[in-house]
């Protein structure tokens, strides 16, 4: 496998590079609020980056213009519902700059995704604001004003099509009745499929954990599917999805967090791709990816020992 | 109530009987911490940190009589690693103890030795070779360093001569090496 | 079939390319500077004085050790120095160093003695022996006695000749081919009758066409095959070469010799090919000089000992302070300037412009360096161990496996050393390994010494024991002869007051 023989830098601008369809996608169906929110995120992530560096005495300027607390900022922006409050984001990229990565020494140190670590810090304090997503297309001043809770949200809400799939079946209905993907969803998840794609023909991410990680998806939903088609929703429909294709493409590849040898990481994409589908189905919340990634990160140390390559000559 | 309590009681009661059984199954026979700060120790058997060698030393840190820094010819290396050894924070070498010298060997100047086998008795580690009457010399190889034959010569006859890395013997520090 | 495509590896460009890589011969140096501390093995020792005349040949140093090679006088003249100088070493230390003037007439030692042509008619022994005095070491880089190899190849029934040079930017070799291909050939042949072994095979990369070409036109023995295998970096690392070639993995931490293999660089071919058939010793190779500050890289034959500035006298350098790196983009070491001298290990110098340093960001344990390791190691595990020093779990991975070839280096995004971390690593756990050793050695003389002036005051105290028991013994054994006495005394006294008593009546 021959390296892409970028260096860091170029790496993360290429992995924020490629999230552009999804966001235009994000954009086209929702408006510009996303926007908004990346926004915050940014200012948010350096400003609080460059404090935290000075006060553990390191130089600002190089570690800063790596890009990879912009990068964390965009995914964790991207990841919650656009018409979230200001302080919404702004606590989230706090709390993953500070807790997800600095603390732990800064780049390269950090065990836990930094954007999974704020998303679900967001999602365990403030329910409320983390499942009121948008359902229709709001103007950037519209947004603007939303956000930063000038107007109200009420009629602009609906929950996310999984969501409303897991309310329906709770309630009895069966998937035939509930319907098919929804339209937004699709696009969205295309779009960061192609993204995808895109890094890895440039050989910017490798190809074992998307691969075994929407495997793992495929699986998992395929047994339950085989099990009951009525209840249990298809494949296709958990690809296509809430985040999944995030996932597999940016979120689970962060090299920091993942396991780190070949067979460890084919290992580690299917049990996260596994388990977003167990939570999804079983668990109290529509999108499981931030859990099943935190829950992996925990396991990658266990998983890197026990899959090393034979050395040659042992 | 009632409930959780007695279940409480109950796992707490089987996770103690678990311990105690444990703990004198698995003992560890024999008081190996001592033997394994000896190990570490570099001993020279100077008695620099107050004690009368090696072992006694190993046996006081054991026993929490003495502190991790006060051998130099351990150096901070020494201490750290004995402070990893018993899982405590590291401290600075102990500077009244004496300060940690480069790797030193004795040499006998054999112009002036006049064979009293004073020094013969003094070294820990009989490195030295040589008879009453008889010139003595030091084994380069086995010497330590530990400057005990110094004081004893009567005619003042020993030196420590430094010994300086050659290219063969060259260990690269990780500063030089990384800021290369 | 073996897979010639190894895991691993890099595909390099050649750094500096060029048309003509002629062995060129530049005219004697009038200068030598011979190091007498060689690679492997103890320091030689000068058995030449200050002021005396020495003949090309002649052997100026010696080892006391059987298993390591003399070193020879590489132009003949006066002994004007023995002294310290700087060695091309990355610790920059001095060493010792014997310097001969020239005096222009290159008078040569008698070669006519020796094995000659007729080198079937020798035993092995005296071949090998012939071989250790002629001062042949391994001039890939390694510098391994070459007569030891050979010795412990005993009885191998695969020769291996790595002719592939896959550093990128060193042409020498396949200068030395393209010069000398007889000598390839008939050293090859020379190997082949001393070991015994079935059959040789020359491993040569495909982008030497040239040498490829011109070996196969002198080339007509059945038991040597002349191998092309794909231009990759590290197909030449002696492990990788065997597994492509022959399927065999060396088990870590044994040599090729160990399972029945002799590996030799091709140069140290030729130049044992001379020590055999044409009784001349080491004293010359070929170098590559090349760089991005000099216009045209060159292959120049020069006599060991020749100083860096004398060759770079043959080259079009440019002004000004260049980084000076010898042995290699990936392998090499950097130096300070340019007052080095020839070695018998020195296979290329490159003088670069120099450009600014790159500064190296985190680790952000991406994997592209585990993705090019020839060995299969995990050079980012490698990479935190040792940083935290933490020797230990490096070895549980396999910290001395590492063949310092630089493929992770080269890769990382984030611009780390990582084989400079490796060096470290292994001197640090040679240093802690030799004072473990010594400590115990230490605590066992103490012991023992303790033990003795126990048994010393053991011993004292038993026989002063035995000579208060023997002693008391005497003693009683004197108080009973005097009791004896007395007693007799007695008797006869009382049979003289008897004899008086009656003589009286």
């Amino acid at each position: 496998m021959q390296a892409s023989f970028l260096n860091t830098n170029q790496i993360m601008r290429q992995v924020i590079y490629a999230l552009v369809l999804g966001v235009g996608a994000q954009i086209y169906f929702f408006g510009f609020s996303v926007l908004i929110q990346i926004l915050l995120g940014c200012i948010t992530a350096v400003a609080s980056e460059a404090i935290f560096l000075r006060l553990r005495g390191q130089t600002i300027k190089p570690s800063i213009s790596d890009g990879s607390a912009v990068l964390t900022a965009i995914l964790l922006a991207i990841s919650i519902p656009s018409i979230a409050p200001w302080w919404v984001i702004v606590l989230g990229v706090l709390f993953a700059i500070i807790f997800g990565k600095q603390i732990f020494g800064g780049l390269g140190n950090n065990p836990f995704n930094p954007a999974m670590l704020g998303y679900a810090f967001l999602l365990i304090s403030y329910p409320l604001q983390m499942t009121q997503w948008p359902s229709e297309f709001l103007s950037i001043t519209h947004a603007s004003e939303t956000i930063f809770g000038l107007s109200s949200i009420d009629g602009l809400t609906g929950a996310t099509k999984l969501d409303y799939v897991k309310t329906q079946l709770m309630m009895g209905a069966s998937i035939k009745e509930i319907g098919s993907i929804s339209i937004s969803q699709l696009w969205i998840n295309i779009g960061f499929l192609i993204g995808g794609i895109y890094l890895l023909f440039r050989r910017v991410i490798l190809w074992q954990i998307p691969i075994s990680l929407l495997s793992g998806v495929v699986v998992m939903s395929s047994i339950l599917f085989l099990m009951d088609s009525n209840h249990y929703a298809s494949s296709i429909f958990h690809l296509l999805s809430g985040a999944t294709m995030l996932a597999a493409f940016f979120i689970a590849t962060d090299p920091v967090s993942a396991s780190t040898t070949p067979l460890g990481r084919i290992i580690y994409g299917f049990l996260i791709g596994i388990l977003i589908v167990i939570i999804r189905v079983y668990g109290g919340y529509p999108d499981a990816v931030a859990f099943a990634v935190l829950l992996l990160n925990i396991t990658v140390p266990l998983i890197d020992f026990y899959t090393q390559p034979k050395v040659l000559g042992k | 109530m009632i409930n959780a309590i007695s279940t409480l009681s109950v796992l707490a009661l089987l996770f103690g009987l678990g311990l105690g059984y444990a703990a004198i199954r698995f003992k560890v026979k024999g008081n190996p911490l001592v033997d394994q700060i000896d190990a570490i120790l570099p001993q020279t058997q100077c008695g620099q940190c107050d004690f009368p060698g090696c072992r006694p030393y190993a046996e006081a840190i054991a026993n929490g009589e003495a502190e991790i820094n006060q051998c130099p010819p351990g150096g901070q290396e020494g201490v750290d690693a004995l402070a990893d050894l018993l899982g405590v924070e590291t401290l600075l070498l102990d500077e009244e103890h004496g300060e940690t010298k480069p790797k030193r060997v004795a040499v006998v100047d054999e112009k002036v030795c006049i064979g009293c086998t004073l020094c013969i008795q003094a070294c820990p580690v009989d490195a030295f070779v040589g008879s009453s009457k008889v010139m003595t010399q030091v084994i380069a190889d086995e010497c330590t360093g530990c400057d005990l034959c110094l004081p004893v010569c009567p005619v003042d006859c020993i030196d420590m001569i430094e010994i300086k890395p050659t290219i063969k013997t060259y260990v690269p520090t990780l500063k030089e090496l990384v800021h290369a | 079939m073996p897979n010639i495509n190894f895991k691993g590896g890099l595909k390099i460009e050649n750094p500096y390319p060029s048309n003509e890589i002629d062995l060129i011969r530049i005219p004697l140096p009038d200068k030598v500077v011979l190091p007498m501390q060689q690679r492997i093995g103890n320091q030689a020792i000068p058995c030449v004085s200050i002021g005396e005349h020495v003949l090309t040949g002649q052997i100026i140093a010696t080892i006391d050790d059987d298993r390591c090679a003399p070193v020879h006088a590489s132009i003949s003249g006066t002994v004007s120095a023995i002294g310290n100088h700087v060695y091309a070493h990355q610790s920059g230390l001095k060493g010792l160093c014997v310097t001969i003037e020239s005096d222009g007439k290159d008078e040569w030692v008698d070669t006519s003695i020796g094995c000659t042509e007729n080198y079937k008619a020798c035993l092995p022994l005296t071949i090998y022996d012939k071989i250790r005095i002629s001062g042949i070491v391994g001039m890939g880089g390694a510098g391994f006695p070459t007569h030891t190899k050979m010795r412990l190849a005993a009885g191998c029934k695969n020769i291996i000749i790595n002719a592939t040079e896959c550093e990128p930017g060193i042409t020498c070799d396949a200068a030395l081919m393209e010069a000398y291909p007889t000598k390839v050939i008939r050293g090859v042949e020379v190997l082949l009758h001393i070991t015994g072994a079935e059959k040789a095979i020359i491993a040569i990369e495909d982008d030497k066409q040239k040498s490829i070409d011109e070996l196969n036109k002198y080339c007509n023995n059945e038991r040597i095959e002349i191998k092309v295998i794909p231009t990759k970096y590290t197909s030449g690392a002696e492990k990788i070469l065997i597994k492509t070639l022959l399927g065999i993995e060396v088990p870590s931490g044994k040599f090729a010799s160990d399972v029945g293999i002799l590996c030799l660089n091709v140069a140290t071919v030729v130049a044992m090919f001379d020590a055999v058939v044409e009784n001349r010793p080491l004293i010359s190779r070929a170098v590559t000089l090349a760089g991005s500050a000099i216009k045209e890289p060159k292959n120049l034959q020069v006599r060991l000992g020749a100083t860096y500035d004398y060759l770079l006298s043959f080259v079009d350098l440019e002004e000004g302070s260049h980084k000076v790196t010898m042995a290699g983009l990936m392998m090499g070491i950097n130096l300070k300037g340019t007052d080095y001298s020839v070695s018998k290990n020195t296979n290329c110098i490159f003088i670069d412009k120099v450009q600014e340093s790159v500064v190296a960001q985190e680790c952000i344990r991406c994997g592209m360096c585990n993705t090019v390791c020839p060995v299969e190691l995990l050079p980012q595990q490698l990479y935190w161990f040792s940083k935290s020093e933490n020797i230990e779990k490096a070895m549980d991975y396999n910290l001395l496996d590492c063949i310092e070839c630089g493929c992770c280096s080269y890769v990382c995004p984030s611009n780390i050393p990582l084989v400079n971390y490796y060096q470290f690593s292994k001197a640090l756990y040679k240093k802690q390994t030799q004072e473990k050793t010594q400590i115990e050695k230490a605590r066992e003389r103490f012991e023992f010494r303790e033990m003795r002036l126990e048994r010393n005051k053991r011993e004292r105290a038993e026989l002063m024991e035995a000579k208060k028991i023997a002693l008391k013994e005497k003693m009683a054994k004197d108080k009973a002869q005097k009791e004896k006495i007395a007693a007799a005394l007695e008797r006869v006294n009382a049979v003289k007051i008897d004899n008086k008593e009656e003589d009286a009546s």
